[in-house]
């Protein structure tokens, strides 16, 4: 029992030196069941295929220059419509959370589009732009917004009236107040829907890929859907996920906590 | 200022039902109006502007098609496909996740070793598990299902087990005092504690599952919403398409309305919780 | 001189839940000599804040007159200057930027701006706050650096909306001393709204008494300057006085 708590409190230390090792750790007993299930011969080895599979495909890949062009592709299209969804929404969020009038209107109709959703619009995107760019950004920049609108509004909703009203009593015209008061006050919010955009940009992208696809993390994995190859379908799901949950964990939630916690206000 | 903190006004139209149903009444009024005169603009437009039906169906073919759908029966069937499948996914998957969530959440050391893994999958929600549910359990239900399931799963796992976690301690300890056995901590503390945190994590798995399964069923099916939609692309019937997006986008706003809502309402809302991130 | 003037101001509004129009503030009338510390106080929803908004411009009037100088009010301006119950500082500017934001809004550049904010806050006894953001300071703190915010925009009418209500009784007897420390040094008209009478009377020269919109009393306060609690607590004078207007307040 003592080595078992001695090895704990070794690792409790370590994780405190080296946060990393608290996120890699759990990874460990999971993928050595999945290597047990995988060997044990449950499953045929078509279909569940093994870590070490997965590794060789990965190299090979690697080595191909197929993985890297695909995941720059992916991330291409992911960045520029995240950037154009990001921009308008937070333009349409500042417009909505401002006027009553504007939200009376507006809101209503975005809850529906919402509603809709990015997937449900690809057949008729496709009968206008086709299998190309111009659909996939469409997509993305639909997906993206939503996010990004609501958090917006939310944000500028809850700049405490009286922060405006100290500012405009300091001398600040309107479009002052909107550009030193609003949109710093709003800021903690706008990363969130910014945060949660991106989430469901990365996603949107993925399904886009795997219906329409030419290239890209998600033809991959569809392309080896119908090829049968397991090992590649595997591959890029666990590229995904550790593609987000690198830029979601290690950049995005720690540049909310951080505007969250300078700007005085109780986040995680 | 002289306060009216009793309200006069409505008080006059009769008793406080019928107060309160003029009010929520009124409250969808407002809520439809700038669709309504979105419909309006868009059944002068397409006329105006010589659209062509190719491009974007005018407001009499959608209600025809509408109306021809209902007839054969079509409409029903894909509505029904697909709600049947949301339906059951979400609910094995909640079923799974709340007790494995609240298992995991106990322990202060466990979730925090679990949580980087269930946040790993919470990513994968979904439409990432399309091509290989499709490859283990072939076309149709049952890899829909599947698809479906881990949208929601991982997601309310996680959320669950975010929300026990963060029970205090001294909640638990006063349930202890009070001579609360296992059985009773659980269902009177963990449970309702975490309960905000479960119902937000519904709404997220569910709002990730309905995309899923409209994805899903453009690809993996021949029933269904998505399908419907995908299908009738191939034959230019626009009017199908934008029928298909306009009952999609019913179909989940009275889900949040009539199941997502009032749940929040009787748990988060009505017990003054926040919800603790 | 610039004389603040009230002139039978008036303010009535639709509350949609009434079905009618609602007045908040009959008529009221007053005139504010430059330099003079007035206190308004009165019950819960006689008028007091609602008229303070009016005068700082945040809500329009719908009678009567608001003249600063003669001429009349429109809109929020420099020329009045706020001090808020919920402070109201920036949360991502320091205390140093924030005090600065009024000569900032007036284009004054950054160095004669720091400047004159560090001189603010000298006066303040608040320099080694300079670099901090208003979530770290205590409540008190944050509410002086309110008042010197305001203070630094050299503004013509310096209005208080119940500053000290937010901060405990012990922090608030402090800011009360500090402000008439503040007051005597650089003489701003002030117009204070609270509705804790020994703090009007132990801060003001007059005390305006406020009772369903209109003014019921006016009562000048001639205590000797400075002014501290431990003294006055037992001044008869000043006893007097509290007793004389909490007695008008509480049969408003």
């Amino acid at each position: 029992m003592n080595l078992v708590l001695q090895f704990w409190g070794t690792y409790v230390r370590a994780t405190k030196r080296w946060p990393i090792i608290a996120t890699i750790v759990p990874f460990i007993p999971v993928v050595a069941l999945w290597s047990i299930v995988a060997h044990s011969g449950i499953f045929p080895r078509a279909f569940f295929p093994a870590p070490a599979d997965v590794g060789r495909t990965f190299v090979a890949l690697m080595y191909k220059g197929i993985l890297p062009d695909y995941l720059q592709d992916s991330l291409i299209r992911l960045l520029s419509g995240a950037a154009i969804g990001m921009t308008l929404g937070v333009l349409l969020g500042v417009l909505i959370g401002s006027s009553k009038w504007a939200h009376r209107v507006c809101w209503p109709v975005l809850l529906f589009f919402q509603a809709i959703g990015d997937i449900a619009w690809l057949p008729i995107l496709l009968i206008w732009f086709g299998f190309g760019l111009t659909t996939m950004t469409f997509v993305i920049v639909y997906t993206v917004l939503f996010p990004v609108v609501l958090n917006t509004v939310l944000g500028v909703e809850s700049v405490h009236r009286d922060l405006a009203r100290a500012a405009q009593s300091l001398g600040a015209s309107r479009m002052r107040v909107l550009w030193e008061v609003t949109l710093p006050g709003a800021l903690p919010n706008i990363i969130t829907g910014l945060r949660n955009g991106l989430g469901y940009g990365w996603r949107a992208l993925i399904a886009v890929e795997i219906i329409v696809g030419t290239s890209g993390i998600g033809f991959m994995m569809f392309d080896a859907r119908r090829a049968g190859s397991t090992t590649e379908i595997i591959l890029g799901m666990i590229v995904l996920g550790m593609l987000w949950y690198i830029v979601d964990a290690w950049i995005l939630a720690p540049i909310e906590r951080a505007t969250g916690r300078r700007w005085g206000l109780v986040t995680s | 200022m002289i306060a009216s903190s009793k309200r006069p006004g409505w008080g006059t139209l009769g008793p406080r039902w019928v107060r309160r149903t003029t009010h929520s009444l009124a409250g969808t009024a407002m809520f439809i109006a700038p669709l309504l005169v979105l419909v309006a603009i868009w059944a002068i437009a397409v006329p105006l502007f010589q659209v062509n039906p190719r491009v974007f169906p005018s407001v009499a073919s959608v209600a025809d098609a509408a109306a021809d759908a209902i007839r054969d029966g079509s409409l029903i069937r894909h509505i029904g496909a697909s709600l049947v499948r949301v339906g059951l996914g979400t609910l094995i998957g909640v079923v799974a996740a709340v007790p494995l969530g609240i298992a995991m959440g106990v322990s202060p050391a466990i979730s925090a070793f679990l949580t980087p893994l269930f946040r790993f999958f919470s990513v994968l929600a979904g439409i990432a598990w399309i091509p290989i549910a499709t490859l283990w359990f072939g076309y149709g239900f049952g890899a829909i299902v599947f698809v479906i399931f881990n949208a929601v799963f991982f997601v309310v796992a996680y959320n669950t087990l975010l929300g026990v976690s963060t029970i205090p301690i001294t909640v638990r300890n006063a349930a202890a005092s009070l001579g609360a056995g296992r059985w009773a901590l659980l269902t009177e503390v963990l449970l309702p504690g975490a309960l905000p945190n479960i119902v937000t994590g519904v709404r997220t798995g569910l709002g990730f599952a309905w995309r899923g399964l409209i994805a899903a069923e453009m690809i993996a099916t021949n029933v269904g919403l998505g399908y419907m939609l995908f299908v009738a692309r191939d034959f230019y019937k626009t009017e199908v398409i934008v029928l298909g997006m306009i009952v999609i986008g019913l179909l989940w706003l009275l889900i949040d309305r009539l199941l997502l809502v009032p749940l929040e309402r009787a748990t988060i809302e009505r017990w003054g919780m926040v919800r603790r991130t | 001189m610039k004389t603040l003037s009230l002139k039978n101001l008036q303010k009535t509004y639709f509350d949609p839940y009434a079905g009618s129009q609602v007045t908040a503030v009959h008529d009221v009338s007053l005139d504010v000599e430059q330099g003079e510390f007035v206190s308004v106080v009165g019950p819960s929803g006689c008028g007091k804040t609602t008229v303070l908004n009016m005068i700082a411009g945040f809500i329009p009037y719908t009678g009567g007159e608001i003249l600063l100088d003669g001429v009349a009010v429109k809109g929020p301006g420099p020329d009045r200057g706020v001090v808020f119950q919920s402070f109201a500082l920036f949360p991502w500017k320091t205390v140093l930027d924030n005090v600065g934001f009024g000569p900032k809004m007036r284009g004054v550049p950054k160095a004669e701006r720091d400047r004159i904010a560090r001189e603010y806050l000298d006066m303040a006894g608040l320099s080694h706050a300079a670099d901090r953001y208003p979530a770290e300071l205590s409540g008190g703190m944050q509410q002086r650096v309110g008042v010197v915010r305001a203070l630094a925009n050299d503004p013509a009418v310096l209005l208080m909306d119940e500053p000290f209500a937010s901060v405990d009784a012990q922090t608030r007897m402090t800011l009360q001393e500090e402000l008439t420390r503040i007051w005597q040094q650089r003489r701003p008209t002030v117009i204070f709204i609270t509705h804790d009478v020994p703090e009007a009377v132990f801060l003001a020269n007059r005390v305006v008494v406020l009772s369903k919109g209109r003014v019921l009393e006016q009562i000048k306060v001639d205590l000797p300057r400075p002014r501290a609690w431990d003294d006055l607590m037992q001044d008869d004078t000043f006893k007097r006085l509290s007793a004389e207007v909490l007695q008008m307040v509480r049969s408003a």
